[in-house]
C-alpha cells in the first residue's frame, strides 16, 4: 500500500487538531463577508433602481471579494510555511528527521502541501461568498476560474516563499519576518519601481523606444511580477472585451502577441515556486550544509 | 569479535578550530561503548558524523564496512541516533510520536502498529501511549526517545549524553535498559562527560579530549594498561607497625600509605599502634597475581593479623585524570 507522506500526515494532525485552525477560518471568512456586506449597502444605496443595478453589484461585489481574498492569500500563506522547517529547528527534532530515511524532497514537499491543503480550504471557503456574486449578474464563469487560478498559484508561490526562509533560517521568527518582508518588497516594491520608471522616462522616451517589442515584453513581465496589477489589468482587459489567453498590442504599423496578464503571471509564479523549492531542497541536505559552512569560514580565513 | 565502527583519520574542522584531529575509532559489534571526554572534546562531533549529520573534513567513517559520507541512507538505516536534547512536537500522543518516525523509515502500517506495541513494553511506557508527549516526565521522555532510535531496528545506537538531567532512578532505569538492549545484540555507542555513569555499564571506552582519542579498548584492558601497578588494600588487626615496616622494606612495593593520611606526611609519622584500632595501608604492589600471594602469606608468617587483604577495584576517574593529565 502506498504511503502519506509522514511529514504531511504529522503537520496535518497538529495543524487541524485544536481550535486554531477553525477561529482563523473563521476569522478570514467573517472579514471577507463582513467587507461584501458593506460594499453591498454601499452600492445599492448610490445605484438606486437602475436596469443595470444587479449587475454593477455583482461586478463590485466579485471584485471587492477577489481582492480581499488575495490579501488575506498573500499574507496567511507565507506564514503558515515561514514556520515549518525552522520550527523543526527550534524545537530540535530536523536533526531526527535529516537522520532518518525521509528525503529532503520529502521534507520540504509535505512541509509545502501540508501548508498549502490549508491555504486551499481557505480559498475553496470563499467560493460560496463569491457565488453571492452570481445572484446579481454580470460575471462570468471565465472571470470566476480565472480568479481562482490567480488565488492558487499566489498560494503556491507566497508559500514556497515562506518555506524558502524556513529552510534558510535557525529560528522561526526570523523565518517570518524575512518572508513578510519580501511579500511587502514585491507587493510595494514593484508598484514603486513603474512609477519611478514612469517619471523618470516620462514623455521625453522615444516612440521608437516605447513600441520595441523588447519594451513591450519587459513591461508586460514586470507587471505579471505582480499579482495584483496582472489579475486587475486581466479583469478590465476582459470587462472590455478582450481575449481570455492573450492580447494584442499595436504599436505603430505592427501588433504584438503578448500571454494576457494572468497567464504569465501564473507562469512565472508556477516557474519562481519551482525554483524556491529546489533551493529550499538543497538547504535540507545535511552534508551539502556542512560543506556550504566550511567554504564560508575557509573564506572567512 | 569484528568491528562495527571504524574511523580512519577522521577530521573535523569549524574555520581555524579543529574539532576532531584525525580519530582512529574502532567499535566490536556487541560492545557497549562509553565515550568520554570534557565538554567540548570532540564527542558529539564524532556521532554527529556517524549519524550522517556531520560532513567530515578529512578522514573516513564507516559503520558496518559502509561509508558515513559516500552511502549516508545506508548507513541510516544501521543507526539509531538520540540527540543529547529531546525533540517534542506540541499536540502529539505518544504513540503517535513513534509512529511518525516508524512512517519516516519506511516502516510498513502493519508491523509499526505491532513494533509500538513492543517498544513502548521494551520502555516501559505501555501505559503512557495515548499521553501527549509534552505531559511525560524527563527521564520517560528519553525512555521514549530511545525507543524511537529503535523503531527501525538500528545495529548501531548512538547516544548523545542520554543520562544528563535524570534524576537517580531514571539514570538507574535507563542503565537496566541499556543492558537488555546489549543482550539483544545492539551494539551501543554512548557519550558522557560523567564518568561514574559509564563506569558501571560499559565494556570497551573511548577518552577523547580536544579532537584527540588518547586511550581506548577494553574497559579491563585500559585499566591494566594505564595502570601498570597494582594498589593493595590490606587492613591490620594486630602487628600493624611490624607489617608498615615490613611492607616499606619489601622490594616490590613501590609506595605505602596509611589510609586516611596525606601523602606528603608518609613516614614522618609515628609507629602505628594497634591499641587505636585496625589501620589500613595501601600499598602500590609492581608484581604479578603470585607475588600478591606471596607477600600475603609473608605478612602472615611475620605474625601480623589481617581481617582485609584486596586489590582495589580500578577507578575510571583515576584513569581519566592520569591520561587527561596535563593537556586541560
Amino acid at each position: 500500500m502506498l504511503e502519506l507522506n509522514p511529514i504531511l500526515v504529522k503537520d496535518l494532525r497538529s495543524r487541524m487538531r485544536g481550535a486554531r485552525a477553525y477561529i482563523l477560518l473563521t476569522i478570514y471568512l467573517l472579514i471577507l463577508a463582513g467587507v461584501a456586506l458593506l460594499l453591498y449597502v454601499a452600492i445599492a444605496r448610490d445605484i438606486g433602481n437602475e436596469l443595470n443595478a444587479g449587475r454593477q453589484i455583482g461586478r463590485a461585489l466579485f471584485f471587492t471579494i477577489s481582492t480581499v481574498a488575495l490579501i488575506e492569500v498573500c499574507l496567511i500563506t507565507p506564514v503558515l510555511t515561514s514556520g515549518s522547517i525552522a520550527g523543526e529547528k527550534e524545537r530540535q527534532t530536523y536533526d531526527l528527521l535529516v537522520a532518518s530515511l525521509l528525503t529532503p524532497w520529502q521534507i520540504v514537499w509535505g512541509k509545502l502541501v501540508s501548508a498549502l491543503a490549508f491555504a486551499l480550504l481557505l480559498i475553496v471557503a470563499i467560493v460560496p461568498v463569491m457565488s453571492l456574486a452570481f445572484l446579481f449578474g454580470g460575471i462570468g464563469l471565465t472571470e470566476v476560474l480565472i480568479a481562482i487560478v490567480g488565488l492558487v498559484v499566489t498560494a503556491l508561490l507566497y508559500a514556497t516563499i515562506g518555506l524558502f526562509w524556513s529552510a534558510m533560517l535557525q529560528s522561526s521568527l526570523g523565518a517570518t519576518s524575512f518572508a513578510i518582508g519580501t511579500v511587502i518588497a514585491l507587493l510595494l516594491g514593484i508598484p514603486f519601481l513603474v512609477v519611478i520608471f514612469s517619471l523618470i522616462i516620462g514623455s521625453s522616451a522615444p516612440s521608437a523606444l516605447l513600441d520595441s517589442i523588447w519594451f513591450i515584453y519587459l513591461s508586460r513581465f514586470v507587471i505579471a511580477l505582480h499579482p495584483f496589477i496582472a489579475l486587475g489589468t486581466t479583469a478590465s482587459q476582459l470587462s472590455s472585451g478582450g481575449e481570455i489567453f492573450f492580447e494584442v498590442v499595436r504599436t505603430g504599423a505592427t501588433q504584438v502577441v503578448v500571454p494576457s496578464p494572468w497567464v504569465l503571471y501564473s507562469a512565472l509564479s508556477i516557474f519562481f515556486s519551482a525554483a524556491l523549492l529546489a533551493a529550499s531542497v538543497r538547504l535540507v541536505q545535511p552534508m551539502r550544509t556542512g560543506a556550504d559552512r566550511k567554504t564560508r569560514a575557509v573564506k572567512k580565513r | 569479535m569484528t568491528s562495527l565502527v571504524e574511523t580512519h583519520n577522521l577530521t573535523r574542522r569549524y574555520g581555524s578550530n579543529l574539532a576532531l584531529d584525525h580519530l582512529n575509532l574502532t567499535i566490536p559489534e556487541g560492545a557497549i561503548f562509553g565515550f568520554i571526554g570534557p565538554n567540548g572534546a570532540g564527542k558529539t562531533t564524532t556521532m554527529r558524523i556517524l549519524t550522517t549529520l556531520l560532513p567530515p573534513t578529512s578522514g573516513e567513517a564507516l559503520i558496518a564496512g559502509v561509508s558515513v559520507t559516500r552511502e549516508p541512507r545506508a548507513v541510516r538505516r544501521l543507526v539509531g541516533f538520540m540527540p543529547d536534547f529531546f525533540g517534542v512536537y506540541d499536540n502529539m500522543k505518544s504513540w503517535e510520536y513513534l509512529d511518525f518516525f516508524g512512517r519516516s523509515y519506511g516502516i510498513p502500517a502493519q508491523r509499526r502498529q505491532q513494533l509500538i506495541g513492543e517498544l513502548l513494553e521494551l520502555v516501559d511506557l505501555a501505559h503512557k501511549r495515548d499521553e501527549p508527549v509534552m505531559s511525560l516526565s524527563r527521564g520517560m521522555k528519553q525512555r521514549l526517545s530511545l525507543a524511537r532510535s529503535m523503531m527501525h531496528d538500528p545495529r548501531l545506537l548512538i547516544l548523545d549524553e542520554p543520562a544528563s538531567g535524570l534524576d537517580p532512578r531514571a539514570r538507574i532505569e535507563l542503565r537496566e535498559l541499556l543492558k537488555e538492549l546489549r543482550v539483544m545484540g545492539k551494539t551501543i555507542m554512548i557519550s558522557s562527560h560523567i564518568l561514574s555513569e559509564l563506569a558501571e555499564m560499559c565494556t570497551h571506552i573511548g577518552i577523547i579530549e580536544r579532537g584527540k582519542l588518547l586511550a581506548a579498548g577494553e574497559v579491563q584492558e585500559i585499566l591494566r594498561t594505564l595502570r601498570p601497578h597494582r594498589i593493595v588494600e590490606i587492613r591490620v588487626v594486630a602487628g600493624a607497625a611490624h607489617a608498615e615496616a615490613l611492607l616499606r622494606a619489601h622490594p616490590d612495593v613501590l609506595e605505602l600509605r596509611r589510609e586516611g593520611a596525606r601523602a606528603e606526611s608518609d613516614g614522618q609519622e609515628a609507629p602505628l599502634n594497634d591499641e587505636t584500632g585496625p589501620h589500613t595501608l595501601l600499598a602500590d604492589f609492581d608484581g604479578d597475581e603470585h607475588a600478591l600471594g606471596d607477600l600475603l602469606a609473608m605478612l602472615i608468617a611475620e605474625g601480623v593479623r589481617i581481617s582485609h587483604f584486596a586489590e582495589q577495584s580500578g577507578d575510571l576517574e583515576d584513569i581519566f585524570l592520569h591520561v587527561t593529565k596535563g593537556i586541560v
